[in-house]
Formats: structure tokens, sequence, C-alpha cells
């Protein structure tokens, strides 16, 4: 184990951390994932060293850091708004950790290069953070950060403030970072997109607690208690293969079940549904949308004026309707029905990282 | 509604405009001249300006720490020890003047401090005593809001990068407070140059000794030289638009007030 917390508590004026246990492998991709005020930012900031927990310790290949000091521990840190330091150029963002080394300026600006390079901004240096876009600014934060080859890269909601194109780039850059660096990387997310896209093994974390740890398929399929399927309340994950047909992408589902989604992706890919788009009737339902599977009802969850219903479509499908419709279709248990949703309604997120 | 306020402003732009000019304007030019050139006036000047950046300097370094600290850390009594630092920025300079009077003159404190050659009662010393004591609230009130503006992420970030504490702060937190410090530095300055309540009680005006500019206004205006009052002021007005102009063209980034 390479990062190692135990029993970490914290209070911070109106947060704190409930004794919090995780470890995190060598080169792992590990991402906490959380709503807002879950106390996520305390956790990254406690491993960096910023705050000294109240109780628990941390360690690092065995050896307790946690009264080390942040400089001691070669963890780097990307904040969510980037913080670059703003009196400074791009180049001097960059060597600020090389020069508190007080190595020779020349092998600073080499290795500023370096990571300009790998992060394409060679073009940026001599400009000001001010002068950048977010998505410029957040490559700057993340070549500072990696030019002391940190032993943990911590990512805090690195996605937040891009827009959903430039988040989806970003990601494709982060797992390339990743995978160049070898890296081990901590992020904290509140997109679960995130999760499957690049993350190893997850943590969801509530209300300063981590309520689960594990691989997302684990976490996702098997959520622990409520909090976490609701938190996560997506519907539905179909995980399958994606190859193009014509402008849209067929994903062969984990059953064989083949369904149609408006998306480019190809390869190992993770469909999400929302229950509220599925239609459900008696009968084959003749319209637009391009999915409509056959199946078996095999589940009816009551919440609230909706019902959930669970169909073995060859992979669990779940749709949500209102008790009204489920009156007048005559939906019970082990009813023969017919699931339809549009292409378009089929969210697509490539594994890893990897797209078309 | 428009039209009236307009012309208030100008009313009000016309008078204190009027009023300063006819100041500087009193005098003939040659008088004014010959008081500027006088030994008297110039020695005001030297005195001042040493007096004023010697106490500058003590408020800076002072502040600096304090203001920090009051921005940064959480501490037991911070709302008390706030309160007593800010009370000189309300309190008249004259009773400020006589409460370090009767501090240095009469309690065993100030007698320890005489005996060991820190003698400030109507001394020069007495002047930057009395200007540092009024005028470090004040920098340390300015400071406090520009170093409370720079978010504490820039020194965390700087402190995994293989800073110290106090390498974060001289290299993100200082200069990303510049204006402040700038804007501070100067109004302290000014203040100073034309501290009169405060000097006056624990140092003195005695001519050619603890004469800065205001006492050569005061004394002079007292015996009857009235150029030689108006050359003194001329100079506090001139020290004034500097000021203003420094504070001004800072302004936008500094909160200071």
């Amino acid at each position: 184990m390479a990062l190692h917390v135990e029993s970490v508590s914290k209070t911070l004026g109106a947060f704190s951390l409930n004794n919090i246990s995780f470890d995190v492998k060598e080169g792992e991709y590990f991402v906490i994932l959380g709503p807002t005020g879950a106390g996520k930012t305390i956790v990254l900031e406690t491993i960096a060293g910023i705050h000294t927990p109240d109780t628990g310790r941390i360690c690092w290949d065995g050896g307790d850091i946690t009264h080390a000091e942040p400089r001691a521990r070669n963890i780097g840190v990307v904040y969510q708004d980037y913080m670059l330091f703003p009196h400074l150029t791009v180049e001097e963002n960059i060597g600020f950790g090389l020069r508190q080394k007080k190595i020779a300026r020349e092998r600073i600006r080499e290795a500023v290069e370096k990571a300009a390079d790998l992060l394409g901004i060679p073009h940026l240096l001599s400009r000001y953070p001010g002068t950048l876009s977010g998505g410029e600014q957040q490559r700057v934060a993340l070549a500072r950060a990696l030019i002391l080859q940190p032993r943990v890269l911590l990512l805090d909601e690195p996605m937040n403030a891009l827009d959903s194109a430039m988040r989806e780039r970003m990601r494709k850059e982060l797992a390339r970072i990743h995978r160049l660096t070898g890296t081990t990387v901590i992020q904290i997310t509140h997109h679960f997109e995130d999760v499957f896209a690049l993350a190893d093994r997850v943590a969801i974390m509530n209300n300063g607690t981590i309520v689960q740890v594990g691989e997302p398929a684990e976490v996702f399929w098997h959520p622990k208690d409520t909090f976490v399927a609701e938190f996560l309340g997506i519907g539905n994950l179909i995980k399958g293969v994606a190859h193009r047909a014509g402008s849209l992408a067929e994903i062969v589902a984990e059953g064989g079940v083949t369904i149609v989604a408006a998306s480019a992706a190809q390869g190992e890919v993770v469909a999400t549904l929302h229950a509220e788009d599925v239609i459900v009737s008696k009968a084959p339902f003749a319209s637009s949308a391009r999915n409509c599977l056959p199946g078996t009802v095999t589940d009816l969850l009551p919440s609230g004026s909706t019902i959930k219903i669970v169909i073995d479509a060859g992979f669990p499908l779940v749709a949500l309707l209102t008790r009204e419709s489920c009156r007048e279709l005559e939906i019970a248990p082990d009813s023969r029905v017919y699931a339809t949703f549009k292409a378009s309604a089929v969210h697509v997120i490539p594994v890893n990282g990897e797209e078309g | 509604m428009r039209r009236f306020s307009l012309a208030l402003t100008f009313c009000i732009f016309l008078v204190i405009a009027g009023v300063l000019i006819g100041l500087v304007l009193y005098p003939p030019l040659p008088a004014l001249a010959a008081s500027l050139a006088s030994p008297e006036i110039r020695f005001a000047i030297g005195l001042s300006l040493l007096t004023s950046t010697i106490s500058t300097a003590i408020c800076v370094a002072l502040a600096i720490p304090a203001a920090y600290a009051l921005a940064r850390y959480e501490f037991p009594g911070k709302k008390v020890v706030s309160l007593v630092l800010t009370i000189p920025l309300a309190l008249p300079p004259l009773v400020a003047g006589i409460a370090l009077l009767l501090f240095f003159g009469t309690t065993t404190w100030g007698k320890l401090l005489e005996s060991m050659g820190f003698e400030v009662i109507f001394t020069p010393l007495g002047i930057i005593v009395a200007e540092v004591f009024v005028n470090l609230p004040y920098m340390i009130r300015i400071l406090k809001s520009a170093f409370t503006a720079v978010n504490p992420r820039y020194e965390n970030v700087a402190k995994t990068l293989g800073c110290t504490d106090t390498g974060a702060f001289l290299q993100v937190t200082l200069p990303l407070a510049r204006p402040g410090l700038v804007a501070g530095t100067t109004i302290t300055w000014a203040k100073s140059m034309g501290e009169f309540g405060a000097v006056l009680m624990l140092a003195g005006a005695t001519m050619m000794r603890t004469e800065t500019l205001p006492m050569a206004l005061y004394l002079n205006i007292s015996a009857g030289d009235l150029d030689m009052a108006v050359a003194a002021s001329v100079i506090l007005i001139l020290i004034s638009l500097f000021a203003l102009f420094v504070v001004e063209h800072f302004s936008d980034e500094a909160h200071v007030f």
C-alpha cells in the first residue's frame, strides 16, 4: 500500500471529517466521489499536510507522515480554481517548486520546457495566468505540480470549472498523463462520469465519512446503502462494447442484447439511461425511438408517487412509472412488457478515457 | 435632482479649491520662496522627513506580522486584541499624546526606559514614538484587509511546492498584498508628516529641536509670522496631494478603508 489513511478525524469550522480510512495503491487512479459539502477538499488538504488530523494517522509506504510538513511530503495539489500565482508568469509558476530547491536556472528552464511540452503549453510560457483560459490554466497548474515528480497528485474537482466539451477532453488528458507518468492520483469529483472514465477504484463520501470504497463496477452495481444508491441514482448503468453503426453506436450489453445510442464512442463503454426516459408498454411501441426491448418485469419498487419497475431485458433495466400508469397497464411481477427509449437518451461514457 | 446635486458638488469643489489656493497665494511669491529657504523651515522639512520615514518603517515592520496573524490565525481573545488595536484610530491624537506623556513620565516602566537612554519626552525620539503609536493601527487595519483578500490556498499550494511557511508568505502572499502595502505605507507616511496633537504632547514644540512642519506652522502662527506658517502649509499640502495620488493609483486593488 502506498498511501494509508487510518481513522482520520478533523474538525475545521463547520466541516468535519469523521474517522476516515482508505488505502491507495502505488500508481493507482483513485477517485473520491461525493456531493458538495461532503468534506472532500479537507481530505485532500489533510493528505497534503495543510491540516493536521485531530486523531488518526497518514502513512506513506509504512512511514508515518501525519505530522510531516507539506514541503517534506512531495505530494502535489491542483485546486479546482487552479491557484496559479497571478504575479508570476506561466514559466515562473511551473518552475516555482524547482526554484525552492535552489536548482540551477538552466536546469529549471529545461525541466519547465519538458513539463510544458507534456501538457502541450510551450507557447504560453511568457504569459501571465490572468490572460489564460480555464483549460490552459489547468494545464499550467498540472505542469506546476508534475514537475516535482510527486509521489501522489491530488486533484480537487479538476473538471468543475470547465464546460462539458472541455471536461471530456480533460478526462482524456488526465488519463494520458496518468499513463505517461505513472503517478498515483487521487481525484475528487461529484461527476460520476469521471469514475468510469478514469478510476481504478472509487470511494464514495458523504457528510465527512467514507461510505463505500471499491472498484467502480462493484460500487455502482452493488451500492452499500440507500445514500450511495440515490447519490448514484442515474437509473440504469449498462456495461458493454460499442461499435459504429452509421452515425450511431451499437452497444452490445453484457447479456448479449444490443442497444443503440447517439454517440461516436467505440470499444469498452458504460452507458447510462435515466429511468424516467424509459417508456413501458404491453405491445411493441411503434415510434421514432431506436430501442424497443422485450422483457419480463422482475420487481416493483414503490417510491413516493412513482414506482420503479425492474425489467429483465437481457440485463436489468429500470423504468420509472406513475402509480396510475402502472395500474392502467396492469403491470405485475412476471408481466411481459416492452421497454422503449431513444438513442439520444443513452449517454455513453468511454472507459479509461479511450475514445474513437 | 441631477442639476441640484451637480451644482452642489461644484460649489463644494470651488470652496475647497478656493480656500487652499488662497492660502498658497497669500504671501507674495518672493516672500514664500524666502520662507521656504529659511533655516527654520529647512530644519522642519528635514526633521519631518526623517521622523516620518523612520516611524513609517517601524509601523510597516510591526504591522506586517500583526496584520497577518489577525488575518490568518484564530486565537483566544482575538476579538479583544482586534478592538484594542483599533482604539487609537478613534482616539483624538491629543489624548493619545497625553497618555504617552504620562506613561513615559510617571510610570516605573517609563523611568526604566529613560534610565536605559530611551528618552522620549520633549526629544526628537518622542516624535517617532508618538507617530508610531498613532499610525500603527491604521497600518495594521489596511494590511489586515489586504492579507484577508489573498486566498490562503495560494499559500497551501506554495507549501506543497516546497516553501516553508515564511517562504510562502514572502513569495506569494506579500507580493499579492502589495497594493495594500503601498497604500498603507503612503497613508502612514503622510499622516506622520502631518501629525500634530500626539507629537505636541509628548515631544513638545521646541524651536529647531522638535520642530516638525506642523510645529513650525503652529509656532510661527503663534508668533504672528504668517509667511513662515504658510510656507510650512504649502509643503504639507504638496505631501497630501502626493499621498492622494499614490493611494488613488492603487486603490482599485487595495481595500483601504
